[in-house]
């Protein structure tokens, strides 16, 4: 009988350090609870979320039919000037992330189109770092500058833009936004394979019909998991809002308006200091929880098509 | 004289598309230009903001008063002030307790921290040169109706051009008058929480990307805890800052303090901190490895010794990346309770605190319209921190990117 | 058995192509990627309607002197080019003429099948929609595709992706998709190196048939194949075209000792 390699190891004294072995198994312990933070820090988000946002449904003054369709929302508000309706702050966040993507898409996907396909590698080496830290300005300051030096110009050539309004805060979260469409993308056109680029030249492409008719739309997923992405970003960003579209829940879709996104919201709730367990405090968590829900659906959207994308080469 | 291979009529379409390609060349360029001017009008708008043009009127305190002697390092803001009076004379009580007396005295004093050659090197200064404000202009008007502002001016009037963002300003603290106004607190505030945040977030960040890359076998929970990773990096910052408000400052009972602020932003950097470790250690070449377990090594002998030591480059370049995004983080730390104006510096993980961006964010928010050139000098200072950031980060993937 | 070729080397040439039956005329063409040499001093014409077959051991240049033809070879940045290719009493590398120009009369197919991922329709309807083809769609990809042996294997799958045919598929449709754009001359690149034997055996027949509309250029390192489907063959060896003739005299025959060691597998 043949002995099994660790018989034969033991028989050579190889395994004996046990010692060592279970110095190794702690240490993988320990790692394994490091990677096991994540997991825990997912079922703290959800489970803070949805037990707040229980108690919120629950309370007598809400229901979950005015919270969908109701158009006022006023929960701060006293007792008898209360509504629960979120659609304002879901549009108000539409408003903004309509402007922002509007804004961001064509700068994005052009500045991606250029870096790929047109700029030298130098070029690209030059200009790759400085989108990062256009990536890095700290949103604070992006509002301060939307606030402060976007707005004044925008109120002189639109009339009747109130001061804090979707249109700036949207205008600078479309550069803000710019960065990540365009790495993204780079990265899907960079994985068109030089063959079939060849291909197209081979049959008498012009440089801008390889890119147009070829490489954009074999990297078409990568791209449009980009925007998803980007648009999840848009949503979820609060400080360029707070700053510069104000924190009025109001259900327009006129830009110039000022209005109120959920992450607004959720800044005023906090900075009113809501005691715990109020229906104030509680509707912060409800509002958390349609943000969270939002965002994560586009994430897994975006992630799905990238992973999808990414088989297609192999 | 060239013959063409082709007819005339299809040599103008492909004529007609080469310039047209041109053409869509330089367009997609024009998003690029367009991002690069953003980022330069950001930078130029706020520091021009950090300097304004102030009609000021002499104080109508007669004494003139040359600078004293100094305080040392180390004194608190009410601890000059009242040696200050003391050596003017003054009954220091009557100032500081008397809230009216007391605002004329900020706003007729600072408190400077100087540099100075003789004696202690640095030192506190009362100075009551300043006068009180009149008015406050933005830099380029300033300079374009310069004359009429000076036509304008009234009997002891004078047009002055401050600049907010001196030596001062990063010792000075949280003040209601935009004079007083100063990014100290906030600062070590900053320093307190990431110091914290760093502490909490590169161990566990690197063990988890150590165990991900290293040890994890491939089965579902694995494939669970990656795919966990990629969607936690998608949260909304602010979303962190609920759980942080749910779990550290109520369910935990840590309150308004450095260590909720520092935990909410660990779990928040985490994701990135995790990505960009397994990046750095997927990039250690298999054949390093294999030659260590030809030498005997045990596993965590070859990871601790042979895999780490040559990941350091590209995880320290993804820890200084997602320090600076925390240092930034402004929404997660607004919804944890963290005030704009705080008594104290902080002084421990267990401290109130305030950091930069919250700093700035209270300042933006006041109505006084000379904070706005205080909040553009608070930004100026973070991102002054953020730029050294950047560039190690950038300066270490350079000098570290190895081709195997 | 010397493996350098001397500086001087002129070409052999058996039976030459005679000055009206040219199509492509290569004259004293020279190529540099940076500093590295890779066509020197070549001249070959290519007779009009027939097969000629570039023979050599790898690096010998022979992809980049195909390459050079459609000028793919301004892909890269670092390539230099002297020398001239005559094609119709035009001058290919004039500085009048845009590849684009070129690649749209002198089509190419590649070592690899490399359809888009695009349907089996729209990779034959590519190159027609480029070039603003006004005539009926579906009859010219009908037409292409029964060019390429390839319409009764597909008619019933014309939307589906072009990637999901075979290898061999795949390269055929390469081949219709080249026909398409009615080219004169359709360059190959080792076109069935990824395939086999079977799918190799369907790509040769169809270089057969298909000579009667096109002029076909092919490179290729299975001397067998250059025998089989060529009328011409060159024979090229560190970019210095050693010989060439008509393809059954190289095989027999072949003058210089180079190419004998080469065709008798002596090296390469």
């Amino acid at each position: 009988m043949q002995p099994t390699p660790k018989q034969a190891a033991e028989a050579i004294g190889i395994n004996k350090s046990i010692s060592r072995n279970v110095g190794d198994q702690l240490i993988r312990l320990v790692l394994f609870l490091a990677a096991s933070v994540s997991v825990v820090t997912t079922i703290a988000v959800v489970y803070s979320l949805s037990a707040e946002t229980i108690s919120f449904f629950l309370d007598p003054a809400v229901s979950l039919w005015e919270f969908l369709t109701d158009r006022r929302w006023t929960p701060l508000f006293g007792e008898s000037q209360r509504y629960f309706g979120i659609s304002p702050l879901i549009i108000g966040t539409l408003n903004v992330t309509f402007v922002a993507l509007v804004v961001g898409i064509p700068l994005g996907l052009g500045s991606a189109i250029y870096l790929s396909e047109f700029a030298t590698a130098r070029t690209r080496r030059t200009i790759m770092p400085l989108l990062e830290i256009l990536a890095g300005i700290p949103t604070v300051v992006l509002g301060y500058f939307a606030l402060f030096f976007v707005t004044p110009i925008l109120r002189d050539i639109i009339p009747g833009l109130n001061l804090f309004n979707p249109i700036s805060a949207g205008l600078v979260m479309g550069f803000m936004i710019l960065p990540t469409i365009s790495s993204i993308s780079v990265d899907s056109m960079q994985a068109v394979p030089r063959a079939i680029r060849e291909a197209a030249y081979g049959l008498g492409a012009s440089r801008v019909e390889v890119v147009l008719k070829v490489v954009v739309p074999a990297a078409l997923s990568g791209i449009v998991a980009s925007f998803i992405l980007a648009m999840s970003r848009a949503i979820g960003e609060t400080m360029i809002v707070a700053l510069a579209a104000g924190a009025k829940p109001t259900f327009t879709f006129d830009l110039r308006e000022t209005i109120a996104t959920m992450t607004s919201f959720i800044v005023q709730a906090a900075k009113g200091d809501q005691p715990a367990g109020s229906i104030g405090s509680r509707a912060l968590y409800a509002v958390g929880s349609t943000l969270f829900l939002l965002t994560l659906m586009l994430n897994i959207a975006s992630n799905q098509i990238v992973r999808r994308y990414a088989e297609r080469y192999e | 004289m060239s013959v063409s291979i082709l007819s005339d009529a299809e040599r103008k379409r492909i004529e007609g598309k080469r310039r047209r390609g041109k053409a869509f060349v330089a367009v997609t360029a024009v998003p690029v230009v367009l991002a690069l001017l953003l980022v330069a009008t950001l930078f130029f708008d706020v520091i021009t903001d950090t300097v304004s043009w102030q009609i000021v009127e002499p104080s109508q305190t007669t004494a003139s008063w040359s600078f004293s002697e100094g305080f040392a390092w180390g004194n608190t803001w009410e601890n000059v002030v009242t040696k200050e009076l003391e050596a003017r004379g003054e009954d220091p009580a009557a100032v500081l307790n008397n809230p009216e007396e007391r605002r004329r005295f900020k706003l007729r004093n600072r408190v400077e921290l100087l540099w100075s050659l003789n004696g202690q090197p640095l030192r506190y200064v009362v100075s009551n040169s300043r006068d009180d404000t009149v008015d406050n202009i933005g830099v380029f008007e300033g300079f374009n109706n310069q004359e009429a502002l000076l036509a304008n001016l009234r009997d002891g009037q004078e047009l002055r051009l401050n600049p907010w963002l001196d030596f001062a300003f990063l010792s000075k603290n949280a003040s209601r008058s935009p004079l007083m106004a100063g990014i100290g607190f906030a600062f070590i505030g900053s320093l307190w929480v990431i110091g914290l945040v760093i502490l909490f977030s590169l161990p566990i960040g690197v063990g988890a990307a150590i165990y991900l890359e290293e040890y994890a076998p491939d089965n579902r929970f694995t494939r669970f805890i990656e795919l966990n990773i990629r969607n936690l990096a998608g949260v909304p910052s602010i979303v962190y800052g609920i759980l942080g408000l749910y779990a550290f400052v109520r369910l935990f009972n840590f309150e308004v303090t450095v260590i909720s602020a520092a935990l909410t932003l660990s779990l928040l950097i985490l994701p990135v901190v995790i990505i960009a470790s397994r990046e750095a250690i997927k990039a250690v070449p298999p054949s390093l490895r294999e030659a260590s377990y030809g030498l005997g090594a045990s596993k965590w002998q070859t990871v601790s010794r042979v895999v780490l030591p040559n990941a350091v480059a590209g995880i320290t370049t993804g820890m200084i990346l997602a320090v600076a995004r925390a240092i930034g983080e402004t929404a997660p730390l607004l919804v944890v309770g963290a005030a704009g104006f705080i008594p104290r510096a902080p002084s421990g993980p267990l401290s109130e605190y305030t950091v930069m961006p919250i700093q700035i964010y209270a300042w933006v928010g006041e109505n006084d319209p000379e904070f706005a050139n205080v909040a553009s000098a608070g930004i100026v200072v973070l991102l002054t921190v953020l730029l050294v950031l950047f560039g190690a980060a950038f300066y270490l993937r350079r000098r570290f990117e190895r081709s195997w | 058995m010397s493996q350098t070729v001397p500086e001087n080397h002129v070409t052999v040439r058996t039976d030459p192509v005679a000055q009206e039956d040219a199509l492509v005329a290569i004259d004293h063409l020279s190529l540099w990627y940076d500093q590295f040499q890779a066509l020197r001093d070549v001249s070959l014409t290519v007779p009009k309607n027939q097969v000629t077959a570039l023979i050599g051991a790898s690096g010998c240049g022979k992809s980049t002197l195909l390459r050079s033809i459609n000028r793919m070879n301004d892909l890269v940045p670092s390539v230099r080019v002297e020398g001239k290719i005559h094609y119709e009493g035009a001058e290919l590398y004039d500085a009048s003429v845009d590849a684009v120009e070129v690649r749209r009369r002198i089509g190419m197919v590649f070592q690899k099948p490399n359809p888009f991922p695009k349907t089996v329709y729209e990779n034959v309807a590519f190159g027609p929609r480029l070039h603003g083809y006004k005539g009926n769609m579906d009859e010219l990809v009908e037409k292409s595709l029964k060019g390429a042996a390839l319409w009764d294997e597909v008619q019933d799958k014309l939307n589906q992706s072009g990637l999901g045919l075979s290898g061999g598929q795949q390269q055929r449709l390469c081949i219709a998709r080249a026909m398409a754009t009615e080219p004169d001359v359709i360059l190959m690149d080792e076109p069935t190196s990824a395939l086999d034997p079977i799918a190799t055996d369907r790509i040769e027949q169809l270089i057969h048939e298909i000579k009667k509309d096109f002029t076909v250029i092919i490179v290729t390192h299975n001397m067998q194949q250059a025998g089989r489907v060529s009328d011409r063959t060159a024979f090229m060896h560190l970019g210095v075209l050693i010989e060439e003739g008509p393809t059954d005299q190289i095989f027999t025959n072949p003058q210089h000792e180079m190419t004998e060691n080469y065709i008798s597998g002596r090296f390469g």
